[in-house]
């Protein structure tokens, strides 16, 4: 397993934001992770890509413990939030030199090269941040998030901010990395995105897991009999918005 | 539109206090709300008794002797400090305050129907009330005596606050219609810039003609000289409106300080008049600035060089890597590629080498004491307040802690990388500062051995980057430590509480640093004690080396110990800006 989380919490303070959640990510596997808002789908991701310490519980990645060997862990992970935090004063291309390094990228040349051309960010690589759309932005930190071979990749709302054309490109790529192997985690609310790339889907709502599988399964799941046959009716109906 | 203005000000100054006062129900909050009011306590109102214990005749006699003061160093001196800050607004422009808007007032106020004037003074009404909170505070700290004497110090520190933040905006909205397709659009913009030019001329021609008249016996001299060359003719009219401004601070009576306060508010009158006059050039200053001004990626300044520096090679240690970020960010935020710096300090060297030379050989005592203490003086500051001001280590990169807590590298190792691009930095302000006095010196001072002013230069060169690089690691323990306490980015937690939370901060961090200096002071002494009478003063040397060495293990196991305390580091801990 790429991705095996068990009995992972989360407070702050005294809010519960994520409460005994455990499941697994294996390689090749897309997963969705869903939920209204304020369900923890956020902190979730935060903490398997070690921003945010759990406050209970074990999160594994490629078999090595976030919290025992975490430089181990984020080597082999790559978290790309919703909201695109890059340096001010770093080009696009000393952005991916900067994460190349860090990361021990070894041909980097020819994968970024790939990258910008795949993002559609070429001819853009001496620009600052300052200089970029937020579309642009989302797609630098995905550019940095995929310039190293990470067996385990993270998308946090990774559509957010971009075009239809970009949203096509974003779409294949996540599912390219899906076949080549990479285990995949993607928060999003678009449902009609999530059911169509990933392969299972988690849901979540208020701080817990309330459904795990694939939509065929949850659609045939007994207690969802009712619900209807599409993701979105699923969601609605194991959420309490039916 | 003013009384939006003041609609939107009053709302928000009244649920900022509500926000302030809530907050302190947190202990951290409470705490600092104890200490910065006693703080304050202590400056005004101790202060004060122990005035009055000196006996009033003394309190009232505090303004006027604070007036001679100001009589003899003369009023045209300080209009020139200010003319010179005034000239260096337009070589240096920093982004001014006044235009900058908030993503709320993008969003509400550049749609609305309001023009652009209206905008600039709905900004200027907007930053009222910190320069109304900030002058009462000046005048509460810094007044020499209560009652009437406050109130006017008060007003008259607001009208200069207000008079800098509006020129700032003026010249902002000006250097943008440099570059103005239409002719007389550029020509009115050069003018004000050619008015001070030609002001400079006449200054600087005056200055010239009175330095050489004959040459400078003291630093002192050089003041008096300077005195006689802005007090009179063309040149104190050309400073007037820099002077006018600082003339009611230290006005001794009531009739004075009404006719002082008349001259500053009538060029702060015409120094709004000018930035309205420029309002056509709002969109390019301000225009998508203020756009973006809420998003951390977007408030970049136009960034004219692109190739400021090496490209960073694909292997090597992690210190580098960040180090390499660091010094991206200072050279792209000046616009100044690293190559370009070459040839300036190698002129600069060779310049001052000579000019120290020439003022041994001719023994121009006066002038050579003068930049040697200029030397010494850049040292001290960048040695005590240099890690306080550049803060481009951990403590503004908590604003990419989302970022920085993804990479797989050693903590220790990222710690020491976010401080070595500072400390690196400020010691070489340290080291120019050490250089340049220890050039003059022997012009300064013949009479002291060329070995015993060199002993102590190489001494100060060594000791400088490990008290510097000591403050950095005391600077990054305590953020690690006490995140809450420590502004996020660029910004700054306000109030009174956060002033007391800066106090104890101070104070931990002096507290610190003394248990720092220690070991490497006492192992220093040692070898003082035994070399002293074999080497003389150049032991300072072997002293200098020794704690410049221990100093700097210190700095590397403390970097290794603070490890565990980055991994426990928890993104939400870090303050949020207000």
């Amino acid at each position: 397993m790429s991705i095996v989380v068990e009995h992972f919490g989360r407070t702050y303070g005294t809010f519960t934001a994520v409460d005994d959640l455990s499941f697994e990510v294996s390689a090749g596997e897309i997963v969705g992770l869903i939920g209204p808002n304020g369900a923890g789908k956020t902190t979730t991701l935060r903490s398997l890509g070690g921003i945010l310490l759990p406050t209970r519980g074990r999160i594994r990645v490629d078999g090595f413990d976030l919290a025992i060997d975490p430089i181990a862990a984020k080597r082999r992970l790559a978290f790309m939030p919703d909201e695109p935090h890059l340096f001010e004063y770093l080009t696009v291309e000393e952005h991916l030199r900067l994460v190349a390094r860090l990361y021990g990228v070894e041909d980097f040349d020819r994968r970024a090269a790939a990258l910008l051309d795949e993002l559609e960010l070429k001819g853009r690589e001496r620009s600052l941040p300052a200089e970029l759309s937020r579309g642009m932005r989302q797609k630098v930190v995905i550019a940095c998030g995929l310039v190293r071979k990470a067996s385990v990749l993270l998308f946090d709302e990774p559509l957010t901010g971009l075009d239809p054309l970009g949203i096509r490109r974003m779409r294949e790529t996540i599912v390219a990395r899906g076949q080549a192997g990479a285990a995949i985690l993607v928060s999003s609310h678009l449902l009609h995105l999530v059911e169509e790339i990933c392969t299972r889907v988690i849901i979540m709502d208020r701080g817990r897991k309330v459904a795990d599988g694939t939509v065929a399964e949850l659609a045939s799941r007994a207690d969802l009999a009712e619900a209807g046959s599409s993701l979105e009716q699923i969601f609605l109906h194991v959420t309490g918005n039916k | 539109m003013i009384s939006a203005s003041l609609y939107i000000t009053a709302c928000t100054t009244r649920n900022r206090i509500r926000v302030r006062l809530r907050r302190l129900r947190e202990p951290r909050y409470l705490i600092g709300a104890i200490v910065g009011i006693g703080y304050l306590y202590f400056s005004i109102f101790a202060g004060r008794r122990g005035r009055s214990r000196g006996g009033r005749g003394r309190d009232s006699r505090a303004p006027i002797e604070l007036g001679s003061a100001w009589q003899a160093i003369g009023s045209s001196l300080a209009g020139l400090l200010v003319f010179v800050l005034a000239l260096l607004a337009w070589v240096l422009p920093a982004r001014p305050g006044l235009l900058e808007f908030s993503r709320a007032e993008t969003v509400f106020l550049f749609p609305a129907s309001v023009s652009r004037r209206q905008l600039l003074v709905h900004r200027l009404v907007r930053s009222q009330v910190s320069s109304l909170v900030t002058s009462i505070l000046m005048a509460l700290l810094l007044a020499p005596s209560g009652g009437f004497e406050r109130l006017r110090f008060a007003m008259a520190m607001w009208a200069l606050f207000v008079t800098i933040r509006v020129y700032f905006a003026a010249v902002a909205l000006t250097r943008a219609q440099f570059t103005s397709p239409r002719p007389l659009v550029r020509l009115a913009a050069w003018l004000p810039a050619g008015f001070l030019m030609a002001g400079s001329v006449v200054v600087g021609a005056a200055i010239v003609r009175q330095l050489t008249m004959q040459p400078v016996a003291s630093p002192a001299d050089v003041l008096v000289r300077l005195t006689g060359a802005t007090a009179t003719g063309l040149p104190s009219i050309v400073l007037w409106p820099f002077s006018a401004i600082l003339r009611p601070q230290l006005a001794t009576s009531a009739t004075s300080f009404m006719q002082a306060m008349a001259g500053s508010l009538a060029v702060l009158a015409a120094v709004i008049a000018w930035m309205l006059a420029n309002q056509s050039a709002f969109d390019l200053a301000v225009g998508e600035a203020g756009e973006r001004s809420s998003d951390a990626n977007a408030r970049t300044p136009v960034v004219r060089v692109r190739q400021v520096g090496p490209a960073l090679a694909l292997s090597g240690r992690v210190e580098w890597a960040i180090l390499w970020k660091n010094a991206m960010q200072t050279f792209r935020a000046v616009n100044l590629p690293m190559k370009r710096l070459a040839g300036p300090a190698i002129g600069l060297t060779i310049g001052l080498t000579g000019a120290a030379v020439g003022m041994s050989a001719g023994q121009n005592r006066g002038p050579a004491g003068f930049i040697a203490a200029l030397g010494f003086a850049v040292t001290a500051i960048s040695v005590v307040a240099g890690p306080l001001i550049m803060r481009l280590d951990l403590r503004s990169d908590f604003d990419h802690l989302d970022v920085l807590k993804t990479w797989p590298v050693r903590p220790a190792d990222l710690i020491r990388g976010e401080m070595a691009w500072p400390a690196a930095f400020v010691s070489a302000i340290a080291w120019a500062g050490i250089a340049c006095a220890a050039l003059f010196s022997g012009a300064a001072m013949p009479d002291v051995p060329f070995v015993d002013r060199w002993s102590v230069a190489i001494s100060a060169l060594l000791v400088a980057p490990a008290l510097i690089a000591a403050q950095y690691t005391v600077q990054n323990a305590l953020a690690l430590f006490f995140p809450a306490w420590v502004a996020l980015g660029a910004q700054r937690a306000r109030g009174i509480d956060a002033m007391g939370q800066r106090l104890i901060m101070l104070a931990a961090i002096l507290l610190v640093l003394a248990i720092f200096a220690v070991p490497g002071g006492i192992a220093g002494a040692i070898v003082w004690l035994v070399l002293r009478n074999v080497m003389g003063v150049a032991v300072f040397v072997p002293a200098a080396v020794l704690f410049a060495a221990v100093v700097l293990t210190e700095v590397l196991v403390a970097t290794e110990l603070l490890g565990p305390a980055y991994e426990r580091l928890d993104f939400t801990s870090v303050e949020r800006g207000e």
